[in-house]
């Protein structure tokens, strides 16, 4: 699992790839702490190359999406398989993140 | 050295010391031969001088003797001559000679038969009493019948002056004499008596008195009788009498015969030295010195002797001092074989630790999902770094340490430690437990207080899962790409090996992911000292980890060595070096339908290689593989997450079921009792500012599977999980 953060045209761009399981999960928290100091700045998680998210990883995209709300900011997913928007789609994820 | 240079040697050594002893005994004993032949030829000078004085001495006091008796009776034979009528005017004058010569014992006048008339024999003697006076008588009768004595017809038939041979006179001196006789004559010139002078052999013997022990002096007459020696002439003479009677007679004859005619000159009889010289004047009497070469020679032998057996005290202590130094070299010569010996002998032990270790690269060649690398570089002849590492039950038993200490008594320790670790870990998985049994045996035995760092690593190769024991040594590090920092893996503070019995050894474990190399080392490595006595340091390590691009175990430690190498430059090697690197390559397929994990999040990859080998073992497809996944995940981390108290390392058993389409999954574990299935579904429905952040996990479980159980049996909580699929 490998998590890298970006900006790109004003926006934070957090790119994830790999699986972001309940053992990857510890170190990707750390890897998105960047992200709760947003700065004025919408958030783009990007998920094109992300395998796999359990319950753990889900829970971070929560962290850093109500710490964005918290600064009035946006948090846009992009490019999410089918398997992890089933997922989203099972947790109700769906209706809280805004999709590209 | 073989046995046979041996041998040459020691028979060189043996032989040169043998030569320079003959050489020093030669030496002495031509010094002592030749120092006895010159004092033998001085000393044969010295008596020949001696001789040649002796004999002129003796010979100018005989002759004085002879003159004065030859004189004083030539002067007293003319006053006879005119008295030949007269007895007491002969008596007159023999008593006036006996007074002015005390040389002449006594003397007579023996008148032939019929001078005087009436008694046929005549012969008036004057001679001396015992006490000195003179006394005077005619001595002439039947019983002295002078007329057959030799002194009385040699004297007629000489006629003239004559010397007789020593004989006894009975009648006149009644001693052992030696007469000078003349004869005398009346008016017509006709001899009508003799005139003897008796010289007492006594009163010549005085001469011979003052002589040396050495020689004896005799005097021989011109018959050959002896009519005078020294004292100690018999003493002496006995042996030049054996020599005599021993010898051939022609030696004596012609010494006697030589003497006789008036020769002078030498001889040696046997082992005495005779000289001898006439005596000057009428006699014929001839005089001899004689040397026994046993008293000569006596002094000169019994220093000779001394001097021999000085020197032979001297050669004896000479071979001493060499046997004692051929013994030193023996001895250096035992030394340095011992230590070739030695040598040989740590040869061989080396070769015999490098066998305990395994050196054959790759170890693994038909596994593909680990890659090794160990080196051992020790800095004597053996060392006490280990490294040893075996497949057991499909997981990879592994350690390295280091033995305080270095040599011999640490290449001892290291072999018990290897063989300690290889014994121990064959019926224990633990990593903690090996390392305590290890540390128990080695504290019991433990004698002379030496202790091991030693890391104790047991690979899951089917999850990846690194369970460790580390027990002082330097914390390993795990790279995780090429071009990366490494990272230290965590350790807990544990004692070295035998220090302690009974010490508890604590494990961590730790996930490896493909890819990753774990990469241990001692402590040779970091502490490796270049010629300013400057070590190569972690932070070098850790960028020379950092700048390799090529992270293979064998290339990884090929770096590392050249950096080492590069570093430390001409300084001599101080600590064994030793490093070992193991690369994660893949997960192993899971054959089996059970899993043991513990309560580690960082285990859950190893969930996901499992339930991707059954679901690939049964044809399931790839969603419903993915739902399962996901399902087992959060069923399996619920379980860690509350089961067990915070450090606490517990079980967790898996096991999957596959029948009729439906495959089943049953959770066991031995911690507190709890149900997640009793667990409310989170609200779904809240905006992201009022969704808790957890709860989600039991959610995604019951939408993902059929159905879901949960029973609290024998002290475990059970869970199932049954999923129909469809088959591919």
């Amino acid at each position: 699992m490998n998590t890298t953060i970006n900006e790109v045209n004003g926006e934070l761009v957090a790119v994830f790839s790999g699986r972001l399981d309940t053992a990857a999960a510890v170190q990707t928290e750390r890897d998105v702490q960047p992200l709760s100091n947003c700065d004025g700045k919408d958030i783009v998680l990007d998920c094109r190359a992300l395998e796999y998210i359990s319950s753990s990883g889900l829970r971070i995209f929560l962290s850093v999406l109500k710490a964005a709300k918290a600064k009035d900011r946006q948090v846009f997913i992009t490019g999410m398989n089918d398997d992890i928007r089933n997922v989203f789609a099972m947790t109700g994820f769906t209706n809280l993140f805004q999709f590209r | 050295m073989t046995r046979k240079v041996k041998n040459i040697w020691q028979g060189l050594q043996r032989r040169s010391s043998l030569a320079i002893l003959i050489t020093a005994a030669v030496l002495i004993e031509t010094t002592s031969v030749v120092q006895y032949l010159f004092a033998y030829r001085g000393t044969k000078q010295v008596v020949e001088q001696y001789a040649m004085s002796e004999l002129k001495t003796k010979n100018m006091e005989i002759q004085r003797e002879v003159r004065s008796v030859e004189e004083a009776v030539s002067y007293v034979t003319y006053a006879l001559e005119r008295n030949l009528n007269n007895p007491e005017a002969i008596y007159t004058l023999e008593r006036a000679l006996l007074e002015r010569n005390h040389a002449i014992s006594g003397c007579a006048v023996a008148f032939k038969e019929g001078y005087i008339k009436g008694d046929r024999w005549n012969e008036l003697f004057v001679g001396r009493d015992e006490g000195g006076a003179l006394v005077q008588r005619q001595i002439g009768d039947e019983n002295h019948n002078y007329f057959e004595l030799d002194w009385y017809k040699e004297t007629i038939e000489a006629d003239c002056g004559h010397w007789t041979d020593p004989y006894i006179d009975n009648a006149g001196s009644k001693a052992e004499v030696c007469s000078y006789t003349m004869p005398l004559r009346d008016k017509d010139g006709d001899v009508v008596a003799v005139f003897c002078a008796d010289m007492s052999l006594d009163w010549l013997m005085e001469i011979f008195k003052t002589q040396s022990e050495a020689s004896s002096t005799f005097l021989l007459s011109s018959t050959g009788v002896i009519i005078a020696m020294t004292n100690n002439v018999f003493e002496n003479i006995e042996a030049v009498q054996d020599a005599v009677s021993n010898a051939n007679d022609s030696m004596i004859d012609k010494v006697t015969r030589a003497m006789l005619s008036g020769d002078t000159g030498r001889a040696k009889i046997n082992k005495s030295q005779v000289f001898y010289g006439p005596v000057e004047g009428g006699t014929g009497w001839s005089l001899a010195v004689v040397f026994a070469d046993d008293v000569v020679y006596d002094r000169l032998n019994k220093l000779s002797i001394n001097l021999a057996i000085f020197m032979l005290l001297g050669l004896g202590l000479l071979a001493f001092i060499m046997f004692r130094t051929v013994r030193g070299f023996r001895k250096l010569q035992v030394v340095n074989a011992e230590k070739e010996r030695i040598g040989n002998e740590l040869a061989i032990a080396s070769g015999i630790q490098k066998g305990m270790l395994p050196c054959t690269f790759p170890p693994y060649p038909d596994r593909d999902e680990i890659t090794m690398y160990g080196s051992l570089v020790p800095a004597k002849e053996v060392g006490g770094d280990l490294y040893d590492f075996y497949i057991r039950d499909e997981k990879l038993f592994f350690c390295i340490g280091d033995v305080s200490g270095k040599g011999v008594p640490a290449s001892l320790v290291m072999a018990v430690t290897r063989s300690l670790f290889r014994t121990v870990s064959t019926h224990i998985d633990k990593p903690e437990l090996i390392m305590k049994q290890i540390n128990d045996a080695m504290s019991e035995m433990n004698e002379s207080s030496m202790f091991v760092t030693l890391f104790i690593g047991m690979l899951d190769l089917h999850s990846g899962i690194l369970s460790y024991s580390n027990a002082g040594h330097c914390p390993p590090y795990l790279v995780t790409a090429p071009n990366c920092d490494p990272i230290p893996l965590e350790m807990d503070a544990n004692i070295p090996v035998g220090l302690m019995k009974d010490w508890s050894y604590t494990a961590q474990s730790t996930a490896i992911r493909p890819g990753n190399v774990v990469f241990l080392y001692t402590d040779g490595l970091t502490e490796a000292e270049n010629t300013s006595h400057e070590l190569y340091g972690e932070e070098r390590l850790r960028k020379c980890i950092a700048g390799c691009a090529d992270i293979t175990p064998h290339a990884l430690i090929a770096h590392i060595t050249d950096s080492v190498h590069a570093f430390v430059g001409d300084a001599e090697q101080s600590d064994d070096l030793t490093m070992l690197g193991v690369l994660f390559n893949k997960y192993l397929t899971i054959s089996g339908n059970t899993l043991h994990l513990n309560n580690n999040v960082q285990h859950v990859p190893h969930l996901a290689n499992f339930i991707d080998s059954v679901a690939e073992a049964n044809g399931i497809d790839p969603a419903t593989t993915m739902s399962l996944n996901l399902a087992m995940e959060e069923a399996v981390v619920n379980v860690i997450k509350y089961a067990y108290p915070d450090g606490v390392i517990g079980d967790i058993d898996v096991t999957a079921t596959v029948e009729d389409g439906t495959i089943t999954f049953t959770i066991e574990d031995s911690g507190v009792a709890f149900d997640p299935t009793a667990k409310a579904d989170p609200d779904l429905t809240l905006a992201a500012e009022d969704r808790p952040i957890g709860g989600l996990g039991i959610h995604l479980v019951r939408q993902l599977m059929d159905s879901i159980g949960y029973e609290r049996r024998s002290d475990k909580n059970i869970l199932t999980l049954t999923k129909k699929y469809n088959q591919q």
